[in-house]
């Protein structure tokens, strides 16, 4: 079953079907094959439950968010201002795609939607300065899955709702590790335009006059952070809810930047449809897959395999980590988290982990899913904003920050202070 | 024979201290050749509203899940869970097994299921971040409920029904956004809502949340009668009446464990203040029930539902919808 | 296997399948924006109960709202998606073929998409049944007929159905007539460009552009 779903993943991948779809048809088989069960009269409910959720709606309210934001310039601005604060490293703009990516993640909950606007922003200026294309994309993909660790995140409040965990803790602990990994991600860019000059551009110098006066490009960014994050922590809004307040700021403010009018509120709702109906065909798809995998048994497969495995503790943290980085390539991050974590989370509380800790760490590997292929969303993100180009570029591009990530693996492993030093003492 | 078996939450004891070791180990045993696989609703990723549609259709041979997940599509199964009734396990057992012919014939003629039993997780009490000092201080508060009947019933307390999802709630309470929320102690005790709450007020708001233990109705004709009576049997006394007698252990476990009044054997005890029921709360609670919500129930599900709890269910609780 | 058809002979052949692609992404269009603005609205619900609940009347049931506005506006974006041409497929060896092979597989995808989307029609139509027989309504105080929402996400599903299964006819015409440029427009994939201004005929030579992009990339 397990060799059936792998090869049939593949093989319907490589025919270049969409990829929801490739999931259906994965499921269809299973059902057929495996499942004395009609499993697919099932479906419908499935396909309606699963879309059917006042969670997921999150998703289209911070991609709309951002869809405004740079439909108002002031995602352009905010990219510009970073970009006279941090150009004069080796690899220049490359780092603003990474503190761009950063302060979005502060406002957004969304990994893709991080993405999406910065992608949206920096690709056309890779394209005017002549930055190498790999490296620039890659660096935004990665930036980008910053959103979902930055607080606030939708994936810590499916985790937080999954294993009945406090998402404000899940928050707290979130932000240390998610500004260390940007911090990463900057240093490998760094090493490598050290190694090789050529693929991080033309370094600018930007006076201390020109940085100070950027500073006003940042506010508006700045005071939507605290809208929405202080409406969390006042008790004014729910994560879910506070989404929403976003979108509400982001009108106010292109409304103060006069850029509010029919024709870009048609082109933002449009944005936002297109990439939430192209998210959630993916995501449906993945619950259903779930739920035949479940239903023919493999959950209780893969149960059995760790607990026979009958290893210590970090033994079995690392083949759990292990298991997450392969599925990783293959599974959409949400439902990646939504089928294991019943399985994987009584694992790690039984092992005597900390599921605060250990839901810091996932998102780490979901994470690092959004950026491996085949199935990567924030990979396709970004190529999608590009014009022309082959797809590869983006997949290469990303490589050295996998890499980073798995070394924030190890930090996070070693020393989970990084990520409950936060939550313990506030 | 193979039986496609689908539990109740994954993470609570019901599941993983009586439906695992019954369905996996205990009927296989008794029943010699037959090959069981479990998994719950909540692993599969599928609502609890759909687990008895699916039943109905095949999709699995037995499903178990809390009988208000389904009172969309049948809201007479409201009557199997009206709220406060029941101070303790015994008089819950006995509304529910009053009300099991109800319940029979709800699943045999809405979800084409066998009834193999009804077991209760704990009874669902009142967490606030507030300062109470009984029922009649959540009027005005800001109260979030699960399930339709408790919802109509804080409302006709005084209290505002606040929609948070489950998720949400221990951030909500945190924050204030929701001054109280209605809960199984020993849920609320496992997800540390006593570190984001005050008070507890131990009395069963939500009701019993009984949950349903129900096979696919052509699967169960398809057995053989002696097969039959060993599930029959073995649901009722390995999983059923086990379920039974630690619910009330269990409710008064996981109060001192929350509150500190007496011995926590499962781990740590908490300092939430414990609100002892107040003289009037039962007065106050039956009249709400008997004045607006039961009535309200009744309009919604015609006289000869009303009728038949009226006999069965009210007659064991000592109420009549007029 | 079948070959390119020569360029310059689609472009002076308007081909019907072009006009009814154009007229499926017009419509699509429309939808697309009755579904933002139901999102709109959705955000306007919350940021009201936001604010109401602090001065002491919520309205109680706007997550509820928030799930039943997420299904219906996912399934209608979904046939959006598709004549933008946006629905995720993995392009590596698609991107290096030529144009015959690429038609067939952008066939054999729009094939499965409207295969996918009618099974999960039909099974629809049984979430809807079952509604309707039992009268089911929301386990909510709102006490919403369930049938109302349901319907509007079914027939989102629906018409996502319909929208594939016209443009599997259009790319089975297309492949017939050895067209591969309208293939790819009626079943390609969004090459990062707006949409909007992907040729139908292969007339525009930004299409042209990538092409040439894409070949000396590699
Ligand atoms: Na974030
Ligand atoms: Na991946």
């Amino acid at each position: 079953m397990i060799w059936f779903t792998t090869v049939g993943l593949l093989g319907l991948l490589a025919l270049s079907l969409p990829v929801g779809i490739v999931l259906f048809l994965l499921s269809v088989g299973l059902d057929v094959f495996f499942s004395p069960f009609p499993l697919m009269r099932g479906l419908g409910q499935v396909v309606w439950s699963s879309s059917n959720s006042a969670t997921l709606i999150a998703i289209p309210f911070f991609v709309l968010l951002g869809e405004v934001l740079v439909r108002s310039n002031v995602a352009q601005r905010t990219y510009a201002a970073l970009n006279t604060w941090v150009s004069w490293l080796p690899g220049g703009l490359t780092h603003a795609n990474i503190a761009t990516a950063t302060m979005f993640s502060a406002t957004s909950g969304s990994s893709v939607a991080t993405a999406a606007t910065v992608a949206t922003v920096a690709m056309p200026q890779a394209e005017k300065l002549g930055y190498d294309q790999r490296l620039f994309s890659g660096a935004i993909a990665a930036g980008g899955t910053l959103g979902i660790m930055i607080p606030p995140s939708i994936n810590l409040i499916v985790y937080g709702f999954l294993t009945e965990t406090s998402i404000p803790q899940l928050f707290l602990a979130g932000l240390l590790p998610g500004l260390l990994l940007a911090l990463l991600f900057m240093a490998v860019t760094v090493l490598i335009c050290m190694i090789r000059p050529e693929l991080g551009g033309p370094t600018a110098r930007s006076t201390w006059g020109e940085k100070l006066a950027s500073l006003k490009d940042l506010v508006p960014i700045f005071g939507l952070f605290l809208v929405v994050v202080g409406s969390i922590y006042a008790g004014l809004a729910t994560p879910t809810e506070a989404a929403a307040v976003g979108v509400g700021i982001a009108f106010l403010i292109a409304g103060m930047q006069r850029a509010l009018s029919l024709s870009m509120l048609r082109e933002a709702l449009l944005g936002t449809i297109r990439t939430t109906a192209m998210i959630m065909l993916v995501v449906i798809g993945a619950y259903v897959l779930n739920f035949v995998l479940t239903a023919a048994g493999v959950s209780r497969a893969l149960t059995n395999l760790l607990n026979g495995l009958g290893f210590e503790a970090l033994g079995m943290l690392l083949v759990i980590v292990l298991i997450y980085i392969v599925l990783g390539f293959f599974i959409e991050t949400l439902s990646l988290m939504v089928a294991t974590i019943p399985i994987v989370v009584p694992i790690i509380e039984q092992l005597g982990y900390d599921k605060v800790w250990f839901g810091i760490l996932m998102i780490l590997l979901v994470e690092m899913a959004l950026i491996t292929p085949p199935v990567g969303l924030n990979l396709y993100v970004v190529h999608s904003a590009r014009r022309g180009g082959s797809f590869s570029d983006v997949m290469v591009g990303a490589i050295p920050y996998v890499l980073a990530m798995l070394v924030m693996a190890g930090a996070l492993i070693a020393v989970p202070q990084i990520a409950l030093l936060l939550p313990s003492i506030l | 024979e193979t039986l496609s078996v689908v539990g109740s939450w994954s993470g609570l004891p019901l599941h993983k201290n009586y439906e695992q070791p019954f369905w996996t180990e205990k009927l296989p045993a008794a029943a010699g050749d037959l090959d069981v696989s479990l998994t719950t609703h909540d692993q599969m990723g599928i609502g609890g509203g759909d687990v008895f549609r699916m039943l109905g259709d095949g999709v699995f041979d037995v499903g178990m899940t809390v009988a208000d997940y389904a009172v969309a599509d049948t809201p007479a199964l409201e009557g199997l869970d009206v709220p406060m009734l029941a101070d303790d396990a015994d008089q819950a057992k006995k509304l529910v097994d009053a009300a099991r012919p109800l319940v029979d014939d709800i699943y045999k003629d809405v979800f084409n299921a066998k009834v193999l039993g009804v077991a209760p997780y704990p009874p669902q009490v009142v967490f606030c971040n507030a300062e109470i000092g009984s029922l009649e201080d959540l009027k005005g508060k800001k109260v979030r409920a699960s399930g339709r009947m408790t919802a109509k019933l804080l409302d006709a307390l005084g209290a505002e029904g606040v929609n948070v999802s489950f998720g949400e709630v221990p951030g909500a309470l945190q924050k204030g956004v929701v001054d109280c929320a209605v809960t199984g102690a020993g849920s609320g005790y496992s997800a540390g809502w006593w570190e984001v709450s005050t008070h507890l007020l131990p009395i069963p708001l939500g009701g019993w949340d009984p949950v349903v233990i129900a096979m696919n109705m052509d699967k169960w004709n398809s057995l053989s009668p002696e097969l039959q009576q060993t599930v029959q049997t073995g649901v009722d006394q390995d999983l059923v009446a086990p379920a039974w007698t630690a619910a009330q252990g269990a409710l008064e476990t996981d109060i001192a464990c929350l509150t500190g009044n007496g011995e926590c054997p499962v781990g740590d005890a908490h300092e939430m203040t414990l609100v002892e029921p107040a003289e009037g709360d039962v007065a106050t609670v039956r009249e709400a029930l008997t004045g607006t919500v039961l009535p309200d129930w009744s309009e919604r599900v015609g006289a000869e539902w009303t009728a038949r709890w009226n006999d069965t269910v009210g007659a064991a609780a000592g109420l009549t919808i007029e | 296997m079948i070959q390119p058809a020569p360029v310059p002979a689609a472009a002076s052949d308007p081909a019907p399948a072009g006009r009814t692609v154009l007229l499926l992404r017009r419509i699509n269009t429309g939808v697309a924006l009755s579904a933002g603005a139901l999102l709109m609205l959705t955000v306007a619900v919350t940021l009201y109960d936001v604010v109401a609940r602090r001065l002491g009347g919520s309205l109680g049931g706007t997550d509820e709202i928030s799930g039943y506005a997420m299904a219906i506006a996912t399934a209608w974006g979904l046939s959006y998606a598709l004549t933008e041409l946006v629905h995720v497929r993995i392009d590596l060896i698609r991107a290096r073929l030529t144009a015959g092979p690429r038609a067939l597989m952008d066939l054999l995808s729009i094939l499965t998409i409207a295969g996918v989307a009618m099974l999960v029609a039909v099974q629809g139509w049984g979430v809807l049944a079952k509604t309707f027989a039992h009268d089911a309504r929301a386990n909510t105080p709102l006490e919403t007929p369930l049938w109302i929402p349901q319907i509007l996400w079914w027939t989102g599903w629906l018409w996502f159905a319909l929208s594939a299964s016209i443009l599997s006819l259009v790319a089975l015409v297309a492949v017939a007539r050895r067209d591969p440029e309208a293939v790819a427009a009626a079943a390609g994939i969004d090459e990062g460009a707006e949409t909007a201004e992907l040729p139908l005929h292969g007339e525009d030579d930004h299409r042209d552009d990538s092409g040439a992009d894409r070949g000396t990339g590699q």
